[in-house]
């Protein structure tokens, strides 16, 4: 069974320190996907994993290896990079088999495995063409390939995807889940794309800074963020936020206000609270609904209606710009007013740290 | 940072061999660096020492500067290290000025290019010595195609590499024959990297061909002029093969340049003053070739 | 008139072309053909006589077929230092793209120095000497392979710039070791650069004079260049004879030119703008 396990992961260039610390467990067979902004570390990560990186200090655990001195070839890892990296002068079948080549694995076995890897993706008439005759989605396939040859306990991914158009991105992420489940393999997935984060993963690592910033289920995310970052990374359209104060406390709610719109009540189990606390307040724009006699209103600036749901964007009171996402059809034009209610029980609150209160 | 392929590391002497380096061992360098440390940089350093000898291959005495103040004292030393300068500066500058001309030529509309750049280049790859004789022959005073074609006309031809004031200039321009090709792809080089859109824009603007090409070639070539300055200036003064067959340096000392005057003092046996002629040559490369290089690239960072 | 402004310049490049540039090599050829006493007249005129083999045959058979042996030996030199050159200097040029540390910066300097410096003449010759290489075909092989360096070195370097360093790491996942990722992974890509550099090192070597005159003299092992400034003094009455030597040297350049034209052109200008 192989575990990957991640105590206290550093790493340094010089005197800049890209990664702080990190802890992660990774169950086998688990589908964990690190996210972040460009910089946050997400690919130094994975490249340590790899060993392509050295660690500066922590210990990098997979199965019961301790790995941070083992070579690449000898961790049981395979990696699809983001250019794929593909040897331009060798056809699909030697880029599969190199691999195999390279460890001196006898050649009938080298061409049971190479053949089984084309048929797992479907390109068995493609092995004898160079990569510069492939198209974009079938040299991806090939870099997916030349990974499943190695029969690796963990796959790493390095945005593999966002060298594709729209289109293919989504077929291949499809794929790549139908994959994940036939293999039954661990995989480590870096993006920056939180559509394919939330849809591929068991399990997310959002990153910033080089520190984590929340690890969990697509779900947990969305609706349970740990701080005002990962509220305002995950999710799209962002989270709209605003800064208040807490107005009052009731049974298992909060009043919370605002100088830019009345009292908004928030659903949450914290103890903690007194009257007078700063708070942020969160609210992402499918949780506002029209209403005339909601407390949040604004001006209508900008009105986008994608058929199935329309977005709007209001200013409030202070110039502070928010959206909402209402239903397909609603009668709204710029420049008028809008008022809208929202659900308390998927409002969330920050303190003046950013951590979440609920 | 995720989409770079290469982040830069900085690397610190006491460290184990960072894992990046294990896979570019240095000892990949170690088959060049020992053919070339011990044929190129041993005799460079140890030239440093034996210029200040009298020297027979086997003993060397020490005699400090003598060489030296020889190279400044003696007439004909003297005269070779003002001819080397003024070969140089002189052909350096025929090809920089003839090289931008073809390049431009070369690059326009004209019929039968293909065929007119690969005759203006091909003299670049003829065995040096095998020009210098052809020219040998066709500037002979009486016989040589050029003085006859002169003659032609009603013009008395000079003698192109017997009259001691002509000599080295005759060989500069048999020098610039055949090196103005390499200066000449350097340009075409250039000229063709730099985009078409802004020709287009300059002509909307109005700018007429010539305005074209003091506003939009002459700027944008101007890395590539540099790069034939250094090339053929540096080429200038250590220039040997041809003056070696064209004149070995005659008449009389008229057309010596620092290359063939040590190879004449090695071949008299002369070898602490011969190595000590290489050293002025390398100083000399030194003193004009390196501040050049410097004041071009610094032109080129500013522009 | 209008004629004569579209294709004016054209007709006029074309005919300086031809004086300036290819009269030289006509006059070659036609010197090669002509007879003892023709030739002695050095004029531009028509072969009276077509003399061509007899004068190769006379030219070959010279100082007991002395040419023939230059040309073996030139073989010799240029096959046996290019390849050297271009796997040393693929080999430097690979580390250094790639690697940056405390001594790349002298490595750069050197190779600077190496394509400014005037090799030190005398020092070297004492060198080779004292290593026994003096007067000896590999004792040049290794001078022009260490004379040619900078420039291999600065070309290979370029073109690996422009190879994605992912290709290294995916191979080196795959379980290439450095001399598996060197020359089963980087060197078949270098491809195009390296036909460049064999193609002008190969012309530079031929073509050199200057090395074989101080490095390897006399007589028995001469090299192509060497015959042709041997035959100088010796044929000062048989011109048709000098020139059909420099005739046969300048073949070979010449069907390498007409089969590398774009790869040599690419390597010149390329080499010049220096990394």
């Amino acid at each position: 069974m192989a575990k990957l396990s991640l105590k206290g992961i550093h790493k340094s260039f010089g005197q800049v320190e890209v990664i702080k610390g990190v802890d992660l467990e990774v169950d086998h067979g688990e589908f964990v996907v690190f996210v972040g902004p460009s910089g946050c570390g997400k690919s130094t990560l994975l490249r340590m994993i790899a060993g392509l990186e050295d660690i500066t200090s922590g210990e990098l655990w997979i199965g019961d290896t301790l790995c941070n001195d083992v070579e690449p070839r000898d961790r049981g890892i395979a990696m699809v990079f983001q250019s794929y990296a593909l040897y331009p002068h060798m056809t699909v079948y030697d880029n599969f088999g190199f691999s195999l080549k390279l460890a001196k694995a006898p050649k009938d076995e080298r061409d049971r495995k190479i053949r089984e890897a084309a048929r797992i993706l479907q390109m068995e008439d493609l092995l004898d063409r160079k990569p510069s005759q492939l198209s974009g989605g079938q040299r991806q396939r090939v870099a997916i390939g030349r990974a499943i040859v190695r029969k690796p306990e963990v796959f790493l991914f390095d945005e593999p995807l966002s060298n594709l158009d729209a289109a293919l991105r989504v077929d291949m992420r499809m794929e790549l889940s139908k994959l994940h489940d036939e293999l039954g393999a661990t995989m480590v997935y870096v993006t920056h794309d939180q559509v394919e984060a939330m849809t591929l993963a068991d399990k997310i690592v959002v990153l910033n800074g080089g520190v984590v910033q929340q690890i969990g289920t697509p779900i947990e995310l969305y609706q349970r963020p740990a701080n005002l970052f990962v509220a305002g990374f995950i999710g799209s359209p962002k989270m709209n936020f605003v800064d208040g104060k807490i107005a009052g406390i009731g049974d298992g709610a909060v009043t919370v206000s605002t100088s830019e719109f009345a009292d908004a009540t928030v659903t949450t189990g914290a103890t903690s609270l007194s009257v007078g606390d700063k708070v942020t307040l969160g609210i992402r724009p499918y949780d506002l609904d029209l209403s005339q006699t909601g407390a949040i209103s604004g001006k209508v600036k900008l009105v986008e209606r994608l058929g199935n749901e329309t977005i709007v964007n209001f200013d409030l009171a202070s110039g502070k710009t928010w959206l909402a996402v209402l239903d397909g059809d609603v009668d709204i034009h710029n420049g008028g007013t809008v008022a809208l209610d929202h659900d308390p029980d998927k409002a969330v609150l920050f303190d003046a740290s950013g951590l979440s209160l609920n | 940072m995720t989409t770079m392929a290469a982040k830069p590391i900085v690397p610190t002497k006491k460290r184990k061999l960072s894992r990046r380096a294990a896979h570019y061992p240095i000892w990949f360098i170690y088959p060049a660096a020992i053919v070339y440390g011990v044929l190129f940089l041993v005799p460079t350093f140890a030239s440093l020492y034996f210029s200040l000898t009298r020297w027979t291959l086997f003993e060397a005495e020490f005699i400090g500067l003598d060489n030296f103040i020889q190279f400044f004292r003696e007439p004909f030393l003297s005269q070779a290290l003002l001819n080397t300068v003024v070969f140089a500066a002189l052909t350096s500058a025929l090809k920089v000025i003839l090289g931008l001309a073809l390049g431009v030529l070369l690059t326009s509309n004209i019929v039968a290019r293909g065929f007119l750049r690969s005759v203006v280049f091909f003299p670049v790859l003829v065995s040096t010595i095998g020009v210098g004789i052809t020219f040998t022959v066709l500037m002979h005073p009486t016989h040589g195609m050029i003085n006859e074609a002169l003659a032609f006309i009603g013009i008395k031809g000079p003698g192109w590499l017997t009259d001691r004031h002509l000599a080295l200039y005759s060989v500069a321009l048999v020098d610039v024959w055949r090196g103005v090709g390499l200066a000449t792809v350097i340009y075409i080089a250039g000229i063709v990297s730099i985009p078409g859109d802004y020709y287009e824009a300059a002509r909307i603007d109005g700018a007429t061909r010539f305005e074209q090409f003091r506003y939009i070639t002459l700027p944008l070539v101007r890395p590539a002029m540099f790069t034939v300055i250094i090339l053929s200036f540096i080429g200038g003064l250590r220039l040997f093969d041809l003056i070696w067959a064209m004149t070995r340096g005659g008449p009389g000392f008229s057309s010596d340049v620092m290359a063939s005057v040590v190879y004449k003092q090695y071949q008299a046996g002369y070898y602490g003053l011969s190595t000590a002629g290489n050293v002025v040559l390398f100083i000399l490369i030194a003193l004009l070739a390196v501040p050049l290089n410097w004041f071009l690239n610094s032109r080129e960072i500013t522009r | 008139m209008k004629w004569l402004r579209k294709y004016g310049l054209s007709v006029l490049s074309i005919a300086v072309a031809l004086v300036v540039f290819v009269v030289p090599f006509i006059f070659i050829l036609l010197m090669a053909v002509k007879d003892k006493k023709q030739a002695s007249l050095l004029d531009f005129s028509w072969p009276q006589q077509f003399q061509f083999i007899p004068n190769l045959i006379e030219v070959i058979q010279t100082r007991d077929y002395m040419l023939l042996t230059a040309y073996i030996n030139s073989t010799i030199l240029t096959v046996a230092s290019v390849t050297l050159l271009v796997f040393f200097a693929a080999m430097v040029g690979f580390v250094m793209q790639r690697r940056l540390a405390w001594w790349t910066g002298w490595v750069d300097f050197f190779i600077l120095a190496g394509l400014m410096i005037p090799p030190a003449v005398v020092p070297t010759i004492w060198l080779l000497q004292i290593l026994h290489l003096f007067k000896t075909l590999h004792g040049l092989i290794l001078i022009e392979v260490a004379y040619n360096l900078s420039f291999a070195v600065i070309l290979f370097r370029n073109f690996i710039a422009t190879i994605p360093r992912e290709l290294d790491e995916a191979a080196i996942i795959d379980g290439a070791r450095p001399l598996s990722l060197f020359f089963r992974v980087i060197m078949p890509l270098l491809k195009p650069v390296t036909v460049t550099i064999i193609v002008v090192q190969s012309v530079a070597i031929f073509n050199d004079f200057v090395n074989p005159l101080y490095y390897l003299p006399g007589k028995e092992n001469a090299t192509v260049q060497l015959t042709l400034y041997n035959f100088q003094s010796q044929f000062v009455s048989q011109y048709n004879l000098l020139f059909m030597d420099i005739l046969l040297i300048t073949i070979p350049p010449l069907v390498v030119f007409l089969f590398f034209n774009r790869q040599i052109v690419a390597g010149m200008s390329a080499g010049a703008i220096k990394g």
